[in-house]
């Protein structure tokens, strides 16, 4: 499968060389290198092919990631493989991953890498399982000598529950559940809808004993018309229409399958339980209308009225409204009842940051735009306007969370704790 | 080793040397990281050999791998020395009772690589392989192809092992190693190995439940490569695949989309099918909008394919291809590619609508692609002409250098013309053109120029002049640009005898002498016709065709025939770059033993036979228009675009009217 797996900094210099099949020579790799570092960023494809060789590789920061073969490779394998191997790197340096990290803890990473991959073939790669075999420094001789204690390490790597180690106790059960949606939304110059989507993910934090069963539960309108009504209940919440729903590996699939229910034994601690994809019904927090205007040779004039849809309860924090300006801009003056605009050149745009917004409400900022003399006869190339923000207690695409139930054989009764965000995504209006 | 000179290196190495032997744990310790160090940055470290393995006998786990690591880099380098570590890994595969450590050294012992090594490996292979415990079993699976590569004459006895350990084998993680390093072999062997049954196939069924994301990808992998007996067992693999649809490594979920895709075939059930492609579709969109753009890629490379077979599952979903402003451009140029794939009667104007903003993008390159696309769907669409000419005129209007989209521009309305050539008419689209005419300098632009020249010659003012101008240069000029302008004179001295006669004698006389053979038998075509039956060069070169000319366009990406094995290799290399596996890899066979015919499945549901389809493409293709059989004769250009460097397949047809 796989032939190597190599680091490489942005000067194309090698700091991490792992061959796992010989068919492979270090020249090939430099080659590769010295074409890496020549093509501009934003253009390199993920796959490149030279003399038979192919590099597939992924670009953290500075860092490239790099896997070669010379066989019919799984290409999405391969890719979500080194993603997966920098997120190992990152549980193990505290989430930092740049080349300091990476000379400092290079016989780590090599052990690491002798573990996450045999033969070139993906093995067990999971940060937190790895962690108990894997440490700096080698592993404390009482584990190395007690071999009770590996054979049941070895059993939960290659068990059927491996994310989840058995035995643990917490005084105190609790659950955190994060609902997180990013809105991507791309109007036309005119205002219309051109595509509009909600990536959503809910992140928990589980601090569970002994081995729990959950059970989760939302307004996915898909399930609540499977469930059976109650006698004299009535209500009005049909759920929602979910496009696309992908699971953490601990949730039981087949069951989601046959009867769209979402149950799992969690690891513990921090983990993303699932994503979700929803298209329909979308209630998009703000509303975008700008207005242009050449006013002459050398003045512009951008005016851009927001309107924050969402209930007056709720607030909105830390927006920032990108206003672009061509690259001849010599002087900006912002106008604006609200926040705070400013021309910020290494940016090309108007910035307007508002640190808190009312919901249903509106702001406009007027900028006047005064152009310098240029020898670039080419017409302003006009970038959208993006935004970002952040509304709290709130979700766009409407989901809530019904029921998180737990059963554990000590019958323990565990802490809910549940927050709703939503946030702007790739929030764009073309200008 | 007492003899290191005083170069740099030679000191280091000696330092390394005396840490090495030094009586101290961690110093040892030490000199062995600088060493791996070392050969990291590709070093020649492998004189240390014998200091370094008599490091060995320490049972410090991490130093181990250190070693082993060295061991591994060198030992094909050093195989006089490497049998000395035999001893040490026998010991630890057969006495130690940590199973890290046994699987470390039979995992290690596999990647020495030295043939005379081998025999000593085999019986310790074969006791882990019957190991107790699960994890020394996975990674003695895996070893066996190592050896098998280095060493085949040694391994019957274990191959055999293999099969019965599928029989046999109930942990789920070494049930995926095992079929990856079975498949591994087979590819090296040249035979088959893995043999199916009912009970198998239910046994990794049941596995790709209980097991690590790789391994439900190994297993999804493989059993897409099968052909199931009958309509039942495709749906019973398809129903036991479908919950990956939800996992979130996004790779465990296109693996099933992928079997599930190929079993489709199989399938009596009609609604059935419409079902799975419903619950197919919404993942495969959330597989484009992945957050990692790679991924992206990789998922958008696969797309024609998937397009070419199963339109249905993209249905009304042209929208998920619209750029972003802020994509790598890699992304958007594959996006470009299927809009156009995508494009049919019902959304042609949505998708130009699109096209209509990404021509205002800073990226030359992109605008040229988008261009190109646009004229792509108006030779498809005849109600889309009027509005790509608007948009490209548009374009044109602010055209102030010579730029690589202004190159294209000329290619793409030239073509247009030739579909319609009224159209120079709408937008004063010909006058537009014509005073950016100097900013042409590719071959095939400039000699689209030259044809727009001598074809509205009569809309054109000076257009004499232009022509001249062209001329004075002509053998500077590229072949293309030569055999065209050499038509285009001809037309104009049709249109003008008497303005053009000395031009025409100009032409002639610089074309005679041109290096290329084609321009010269042309020329000498055109001397003789024209020095015998003007008439007749008149009714040939300036034919007018009425109405709008018909184009054969063929968009399709895969020959019918092609499509089973494609879709079987979705994901892999060979797929990303649009070639079958054994046309990019020499060794790898092709199956063929697909009785079936790939069947497409269209919105409509009627699922049409292949084969009487393309027969018609074909016809079509083969015979040119009745019209023209009479001027083919004459026909001696190139076909008007070459549309697609990696693919010849995606050619317009244009049949020229000299």
């Amino acid at each position: 499968m796989i032939s190597s797996i190599v680091f490489i900094n942005h000067k194309g210099e090698i700091l991490i060389y792992r061959v796992y099949k010989d068919d492979i020579t270090r020249s090939e790799t430099t080659q590769f290198c010295a074409k890496i570092v020549a093509t501009k960023e934003n253009k390199e494809c993920p796959i490149i092919n030279i003399d038979g060789t192919s590099f597939i590789h992924i670009t953290i920061k500075d860092i490239v990631v790099l896997a070669t073969t010379k066989v019919n490779v799984n290409v999405a394998m391969t890719l979500q493989f080194l993603y997966q191997l920098v997120k190992v790197c990152r549980a193990y340096f505290g989430g930092e991953f740049d080349e300091n990290c990476i000379k400092k803890h290079f016989v780590l990473i090599y052990e690491i890498l002798d573990e996450v991959m045999d033969y070139g073939v993906p093995q067990i790669a999971d940060a937190d399982l790895l962690k108990k075999y894997i440490q700096e420094g080698g592993l404390k001789p009482e584990l190395m000598n007690d071999v009770e204690k590996l054979k049941q390490l070895t059993s939960q790597a290659t068990g059927a529950t491996s994310w989840r180690p058995p035995n643990l106790v917490y005084r105190k059960n609790e659950v955190y559940l994060d609902v997180i949606e990013s809105v991507n939304v791309l109007m036309s110059v005119k205002g219309t809808i051109l595509k509009a989507d909600v990536a959503g993910s809910i992140q928990v934090k589980c601090l569970l004993s002994g081995m729990p069963e959950c059970k989760f539960g939302m307004n996915d309108k898909l399930l609540m018309q499977r469930e059976p009504r109650k006698p004299g209940q009535t209500t009005t919440d049909k759920g929602i229409t979910i496009d696309d729903l992908k699971f953490h590996q601990c949730v039981k699939l087949p069951k989601f399958d046959k009867e769209r229910a979402i149950t799992f034994i969690p690891p513990d601690g921090q983990f993303e339980l699932m994503t979700y994809r929803i298209t329909e019904n979308i209630n998009l927090p703000f509303k975008i209308m700008p207005v242009y205007n050449e006013l002459g040779k050398n003045k512009l004039e951008i005016r851009v009225k927001i309107k924050s849809i969402f209930e007056k309860n709720l607030f909105a924090t830390n927006l920032a409204i990108k206003i672009p300006v061509p690259k001849n801009t010599a002087n900006v003056s912002t106008n604006s009842a609200i926040g705070k605009a400013k021309h910020e050149p290494d940016q090309q745009g108007v910035i307007w940051r508002i640190k808190k917004y009312p919901g249903d409400f509106e702001a406009l900022l007027r900028c006047e735009i005064d152009l310098g003399q240029t020898t670039n006869q080419q017409p302003w190339i006009k970038p959208p306007i993006s935004m970002e923000f952040q509304v709290p207690m709130f979700t766009a695409s409407g989901l809530r969370v019904r029921f998180l139930r737990i059963y554990e054989k000590a019958g323990y009764k565990p802490t809910k704790w549940i927050r709703y965000i939503t946030k702007a995504g790739e929030y764009l209006h073309r200008l | 080793m007492a003899y290191f000179g005083n170069n740099q290196q030679r000191g280091e190495l000696q330092e390394l040397y005396i840490d090495l032997n030094d009586l101290n744990f961690e110093k040892k310790k030490e000199a062995i990281k600088k060493v791996i160090a070392y050969m990291t940055v590709g070093k020649d470290v492998s004189q240390l050999f014998q200091s370094v393995i008599k490091c060995l006998e320490f049972q410090d786990i991490e130093m181990k791998k250190l070693i082993y690591l060295y061991i591994v880099n060198y030992s094909r380098q050093k195989p006089d020395d490497a049998i000395m570590v035999i001893q040490n890994f026998r010991k630890d595969v057969r006495k130690s009772e940590n199973p890290l450590v046994r699987a470390l050294a039979i995992r290690t012992f596999g990647c020495l690589r030295v043939p005379k090594l081998n025999e000593y490996l085999i019986e310790p292979l074969k006791d882990c392989i019957q190991d107790d415990d699960p994890y020394v079993r996975k990674t003695a699976v895996l070893c066996v192809p190592k050896v098998f590569e280095v060493s085949p004459e040694l391994c019957p006895a274990i191959l055999e092992q293999l099969q019965k350990l599928l029989e046999k084998e109930s942990n789920a993680l070494v049930l995926a190693n095992l079929i990856q390093s079975m498949r591994e072999i087979e590819v090296l062997y040249g035979k088959q190995l893995i043999i199916l049954n009912p009970k198998i196939i239910q046994k990794l069924l049941l596995a790709v439940d209980e097991c690590i994301e790789w391994g439900q990808i190994f297993i999804l992998d493989y059993l897409a490569t099968h052909d199931p007996v009958d309509s039942k067992q495709a749906e019973t693999i398809i129903e036991r695949s479908l919950p990956r649809l939800s996992h979130i490594n996004p790779t465990v979920t296109f693996c099933a989309v992928k079997l599930i895709l190929k079993y489709l075939d199989y399938l009596d059930n009609g609604d059935l099918v419409k079902n799975l492609c419903k619950k197919i579709s919404p993942s495969i969109i959330s597989l484009l909008s992945w957050n990692q753009p790679e991924i992206q890629y990789t998922i958008l490379r696969n797309i024609s394919l998937i397009l070419q077979k199963f339109p249905i599952l993209f249905e009304n979903e042209v929208k998920v291809f619209f750029c972003s402003f802020n994509e790598p451009y890699y992304i958007k140029y594959e996006k470009l590619e299927i809009m156009v794939r995508i494009c049919d009667s019902k959304n042609f104007l949505q998708v130009l609508n699109e096209l209509k903003i990404y021509i205002n993008e800073a990226d030359p390159h992109f605008v040229r692609k988008t261009i190109k696309s646009i004229g792509k769907i108006a030779i498809m669409y005849d109600k889309a002409l009027q509005e790509a000419v608007t948009i490209l005129i548009e374009f044109a209007k602010n055209v102030q250098q010579a730029n690589e989209p202004v190159q294209e521009l000329f290619i793409q309305m030239q073509i247009l013309y030739r579909k319609n050539r009224y159209l120079y008419k709408s937008n004063d689209s010909l006058k537009i053109l014509f005073n950016i005419l100097e900013y042409a300098n590719e071959p095939e632009a400039k000699s689209a120029c030259a044809w727009i020249v001598g074809e509205f010659a009569e809309f054109i003012p000076k257009s004499v002049e232009k022509m001249q101008e062209y001329i004075d240069h002509f053998l500077l000029e590229d072949r293309l640009v030569q055999l065209q302008l050499l038509t285009s004179g001809v037309k104009l001295y049709i249109k003008y005898p008497s303005l053009c006669s000395a031009l025409i004698q100009q032409l002639i006389n610089s074309a005679k002498d041109s290096f290329n053979p084609d321009v010269r038998d042309r020329t000498y075509i055109y001397w003789r016709l024209l020095s015998t039956d003007p008439e007749l060069v008149k009714n040939l070169v300036c034919y007018q065709v009425k109405g709008s000319q018909q184009f054969q366009k063929d968009i399709r990406l895969w020959e019918t025939k092609d499509l089973i094995i494609a879709l079987e290799n979705m994901g892999s290399i060979s797929n990303l770059f649009h070639k079958l596996p054994n046309q990019l890899y020499k060794n790898i066979k092709v199956r063929n033993n697909h009785q079936k015919e790939a069947k497409i499945y269209k919105v409509d549901d009627k699922l049409e036979s292949p084969s009487k389809e393309q027969q018609i493409k074909n016809d079509q293709q083969n015979q040119p228009p009745q019209q023209n059989q009479d001027l083919d004769l004459l026909n001696f250009e190139e076909p008007a675009s070459n549309n697609n460097q990696s693919n010849n397949k995606n050619k317009i047809d244009v049949y020229d009217l000299i």
